[in-house]
């Protein structure tokens, strides 16, 4: 079975302000319908991993193969055009659009794939705030919202196109522990009756032992669970 | 055309949230385009009407009895190109007048939608009660010459055409008649370097009106061709050919062609007028530098607006950019944003810039005690000329900030933000 995401020797360093080794060597391989938390202290290279993983940055060393397609050699626009169809992402902040409402948020990806009309995209950005539960909420501003709804509105914007590998990047740090566990049970929904590969960067105990997997970094390296 | 209208919803929403600024944004632009209108209508308009003027109230060409250049002597036509010297040289006395001059006036006729006629002009004394004043006495045919030169409408107490009834008729202008203290209908006695006197009743006056549009000054006087011939013992002879052209602006190039065939000085308006159009020209680049800075001070409100909004929406340019929206994606926003404001500040201005002609049409201006409407230039030209103009202001002010936000790279912003 092929890999959604395969990772070899994956290196990522920075030179400014100064020099520092964000990612070294990681090679990791997971499935669809894995879900896989990856844990570790602040500054382990959890979040630049994420960001590898999702096609927003480029890798100095090693490779990033999603849905079996390498990406080194993609252009930027490719890349952009990847991640718009294959990949959603989860921030710990909503990062909603704040002129828009939660409907035409999650519209907004599916407008842009351009795939659908107007009318089809708003159709299935309001479809998917319904299987969220937020039905009531598809014409509100985000600053009309609670923070759960709002991180619901943002994983609804993350399955807008149908996405094959969602990332979350802390998506529970700003929640209480009922929207998390509301979370983390979307999570395990999306990995295991869809079958999409979710990967999560969390220092929630609670959101790391639901995962299938957990992924312990250090020094940007994986080591093993202790 | 389904990505524009997603970026340009996004960049719909940015300036619906900063209704202030892009309020003041709009403002500007519509004031630059409103003063451009109102400052170019108010040129270009009185710019067409001089030269209007300049068109209309004298022949399009005239052709004097002169050469550019003296003739080749004989000795230089034979070796071109070699060093000829030939000294003492006495000129020829040539008799003055056009020579063959009906088969000029045939071929200026021969010009589409041409009228051409002939005239004599000199110089000659006027003397009345005691008082001599010079004049320059063009000799002309009546009939034609109101067909080639506002002159009728400057006429006061008469009509050229009544030189035709009256061969002994002059017409002077009304300052001159003042000087000598000659009134309509009064005999002066013209007297030519010829030595033939003869006495000239005044017909009419010329009015020295700016808004008739011809006055060839106080010292020029008409009167019929023939009686001219008289006075200057010259039958038959002219030393003018005056032409007007079906289109005026061929007159420059039609003057070459009969002046390369007759050899005759021919002079078109625009070569009469090559000074004051220069100085039109000078005219023109300085307005359009006020334009350009008026437009410019509107093109930095653009610039800030854009260039605060992609400092405010840094975090959503990261978003976009996570969800799969591309740099040029992010730039077309910004620069949607810019074009918003441009269109909207542009038709905002062509609703001022027509309000300010409106007013500037309704001045009460009087020159010499009449009232004088300016001469405006409201056509769709200069609606179109500030529209581009503010348009393209907006789009160099917007790509700007575009560029910054298309550069944003959204690892950074999200790293921060976590």
């Amino acid at each position: 079975m092929t890999a959604l995401i395969d990772l070899k020797d994956v290196t990522r360093r920075l030179v400014d302000p100064e020099p520092v080794t964000l990612v070294r060597e990681v090679s990791l391989e997971i499935q669809p319908g894995e879900f896989v938390a990856v844990v570790g202290p602040s500054g382990c290279g959890k979040s630049s991993l994420l960001y590898l993983l999702g096609l927003l940055d480029r890798p100095d060393a090693g490779s990033v193969r999603i849905d079996g397609r390498a990406t080194e050699t993609l252009s930027e626009v490719e890349r952009t055009h990847l991640r718009l169809e294959r990949i959603g992402f989860v921030f710990q902040f909503h990062f909603l659009l704040p002129e828009l409402t939660a409907e035409a948020n999650v519209a907004l990806p599916i407008r842009r794939l351009g795939r659908y009309s107007r009318r089809e995209a708003d159709d299935r950005a309001h479809d998917l705030l319904a299987k969220l539960g937020l039905q009531a909420e598809a014409h509100r501003r985000p600053d009309r919202m609670s923070g759960g709804q709002r991180q619901r509105v943002a994983i609804a914007r993350a399955l807008a196109n149908d996405p094959a590998i969602i990332l979350g990047d802390e998506p529970t740090g700003n929640l209480d522990s009922v929207n998390t566990r509301l979370v983390v049970e979307e999570f395990q929904r999306l990995a295991h009756q869809e079958g999409r590969a979710v990967v999560c960067v969390t220092h929630d105990a609670g959101v790391a032992a639901a995962a299938d997997r957990r992924i312990h970094m250090l020094d940007g390296r994986i080591v093993p669970e202790t | 055309m389904g990505g524009f209208l997603v970026l340009a919803g996004i960049a719909f929403a940015h300036l619906a949230v900063r209704t202030r600024q892009t309020l003041v944004a709009i403002a500007g632009v519509a004031v630059g385009v409103g003063f451009f209108l109102a400052v170019s209508g108010m040129m270009t308009g009185s710019q067409a009407d001089f030269i209007r003027t300049l068109v209309d109230s004298a022949p399009h060409i005239i052709l004097q009895d002169e050469q550019r250049a003296p003739a080749h002597q004989p000795a230089v036509t034979a070796w071109p190109g070699a060093a000829v010297a030939v000294r003492g040289v006495r000129p020829q006395d040539e008799v003055r007048g056009l020579k063959d001059w009906p088969a000029m006036l045939a071929a200026a006729r021969a010009q589409p939608g041409a009228v051409a006629a002939p005239s004599l002009s000199g110089a000659v004394a006027a003397r009345f009660a005691g008082r001599t004043e010079p004049l320059a006495l063009n000799g002309v045919d009546p009939r034609i010459e109101g067909q080639l030169t506002k002159i009728e409408a400057s006429l006061v107490g008469g009509h050229l055409t009544d030189l035709e009834a009256r061969p002994d008729g002059i017409i002077i202008s009304r300052p001159m008649a003042d000087r000598i203290g000659a009134h309509l209908g009064d005999t002066l006695v013209v007297s030519s370097s010829a030595g033939v006197l003869q006495r000239m009743r005044i017909l009419a006056l010329i009015e020295p009106d700016a808004r008739a549009g011809f006055y060839a000054g106080d010292n020029a006087a008409y009167g019929l061709l023939r009686t001219a011939q008289v006075l200057f013992a010259r039958p038959n002879v002219v030393n003018q050919l005056h032409v007007k052209l079906g289109d005026p602006d061929a007159a420059e190039a039609v003057a070459a062609t009969l002046e390369a065939r007759w050899g005759y000085k021919w002079v078109s308006w625009q070569e009469r007028s090559r000074d004051i159009r220069n100085l039109l020209v000078v005219r023109n680049i300085i307005m359009y530098a006020v334009i350009a800075a008026i437009l410019l001070v509107a093109a930095f409100g653009i610039y800030t607006s854009v260039s605060t909004s992609v400092t405010d929406k840094r975090r959503d340019i990261a978003i976009l950019r996570a969800m799969g929206f591309t740099e040029r994606d992010v730039e077309g926003v910004f620069l949607i944003e810019g074009l918003v404001v441009g269109v909207a500040g542009a038709l905002a201005g062509f609703a001022f810039g027509t309000v300010l002609l409106e007013i500037l049409a309704r001045l009460p201006i009087t020159v010499q005690g009449k009232p004088l409407v300016l001469p405006l230039d409201r056509s769709l030209r200069q609606y179109l000329i500030a529209g581009a103009a503010s348009l393209a202001s907006a789009l160099v002010a917007a790509w700007l900030p575009a560029r910054k936000a298309a550069a944003v790279d959204p690892v950074d912003i999200l790293r921060g933000a976590a």
